[in-house]
């Protein structure tokens, strides 16, 4: 259900910075960090019914899920998703739909230990963001 | 681009922000921003306090989750009034975050709250001068109240707060001696002293000055704090009228 959410919120973005720069958007790449477990397929579902009447009206949505580098600042360790993985299935299985970095990721440090040392203090880029945007 | 970013401060972009603030911890920010938010109709409370989330703990609703819907985070609702908590997100479980962590929690918090037709925002900081100050900061223009007590512990490190304050260009409009005084036997008793150091850092930035005493009975209403009537709640009531 969050990728309307979130949807709601990229539409609304960026039709106003469209308005404000006098354009139309044809293509966003939006990118996502893969511990959101967000649902690609129901997120440009979205997008594509929340563009109507917009200056998106016309815009494909490309998403793409990366797996974050992770960096331990306690102990300098550095790994990869598949490390974080079980972690991250773990509290999916306790929280359900209510899983906390579906709706916030860069709450993972809270839920993941480094597997080396099992600090939190956890270093990643976990933001959503907006790579591009091609306008005509 | 951040659209998270952008979303936050689109919405909080037509209302008015009053964000409790105080530099030390335990001063009493959290009950300062419920009741200012019971007394102002209309209005929602956000708590930013991401690690130590009293906000739900005041309104005995720790460990309930914010409804997640289509258009955003529906708000735990209290005594009529619109609560959004980390603590709605995480449940009864402990946060601990990186200065990243922190900003892009407040970035979400705020941009999926469904804040509806609330036209005042209260926002209960954390103690300290950390990433959640500098993300509000980012997201919204927001008048500071300012908590302390009169103590001289408190007021070295609010002055440094202030003085912060000042420099950005954010003037506190209220500045609250908190747990100044009891009431006994018709007289008020000032246990901490008269705080005249941080009256006067009030006065000296043109905030208005408020008392604010302590009520004994006001721990009867922890998990229930939307109930209480007593004169805690009375003398917030008075700030709020002079927001």
């Amino acid at each position: 259900m969050h990728e309307w959410s979130l949807a709601l919120s990229l539409v609304q973005t960026l039709d106003r910075w469209a308005l404000e720069h006098g354009v139309e958007i044809k293509r966003v790449v939006l990118s996502v960090p893969s511990p959101a477990q967000l649902d690609v397929s129901v997120l440009n579902e979205a997008f594509d019914a929340l563009k109507r009447e917009s200056r998106l009206e016309r815009a494909k949505l490309e998403v793409k899920v990366r797996s974050p580098r992770y960096r331990c600042r306690a102990c300098g360790y550095e790994f990869g998703q598949e490390e974080v993985d079980p972690q991250i299935r773990r509290i999916a299985g306790e929280y359900g739909e209510e899983y906390p970095l579906h709706l916030i990721p860069e709450l993972l440090p809270t839920f993941v230990k480094c597997p080396k040392c099992g600090s939190h203090d956890i270093e990643a880029e976990l933001s959503i963001k907006i790579e591009e945007v091609e306008t005509t | 681009m951040r659209p998270l970013l952008e979303l936050a401060r689109d919405k909080l972009k037509r209302r008015k922000v009053i964000a409790v603030m105080s530099g030390k911890g335990g001063v009493g920010k959290s009950v300062v921003a419920s009741l200012l938010a019971l007394s102002i109709r209309g209005s929602a409370l956000i708590d930013l306090d991401l690690s130590g989330m009293s906000i739900p703990k005041l309104f005995g609703v720790s460990g309930k989750l914010h409804e997640v819907g289509r258009e955003g985070v529906e708000p735990i609702v209290v005594g009529g009034l619109k609560l959004f908590s980390l603590g709605g997100i995480v449940g009864d479980r402990y946060v601990v975050l990186p200065g990243y962590g922190q900003a892009g929690a407040v970035e979400a918090l705020i941009a999926f709250a469904k804040l509806g037709d609330a036209d005042t925002v209260i926002v209960d900081m954390p103690p300290g001068m950390g990433e959640e100050l500098l993300a509000l900061g980012r997201i919204a223009s927001y008048v500071p109240v300012v908590v302390t007590t009169p103590s001289k512990a408190s007021y070295k490190v609010v002055k440094q707060l202030v003085d912060y304050l000042i420099e950005v260009g954010r003037k506190p409009r209220a500045f609250i001696l908190n747990m100044a005084y009891v009431e006994c036997g018709g007289a008020r008793i000032y246990p901490f002293g008269r705080g005249d150091e941080a009256r006067r850092l009030g006065e000296n930035v043109g905030a208005r000055v408020y008392e604010i005493p302590i009520d004994p009975s006001l721990e009867d209403y922890v998990g229930r704090l939307h109930e209480y009537r007593g004169p805690v709640a009375e003398a917030v009531r008075d700030v709020a009228r002079g927001l």
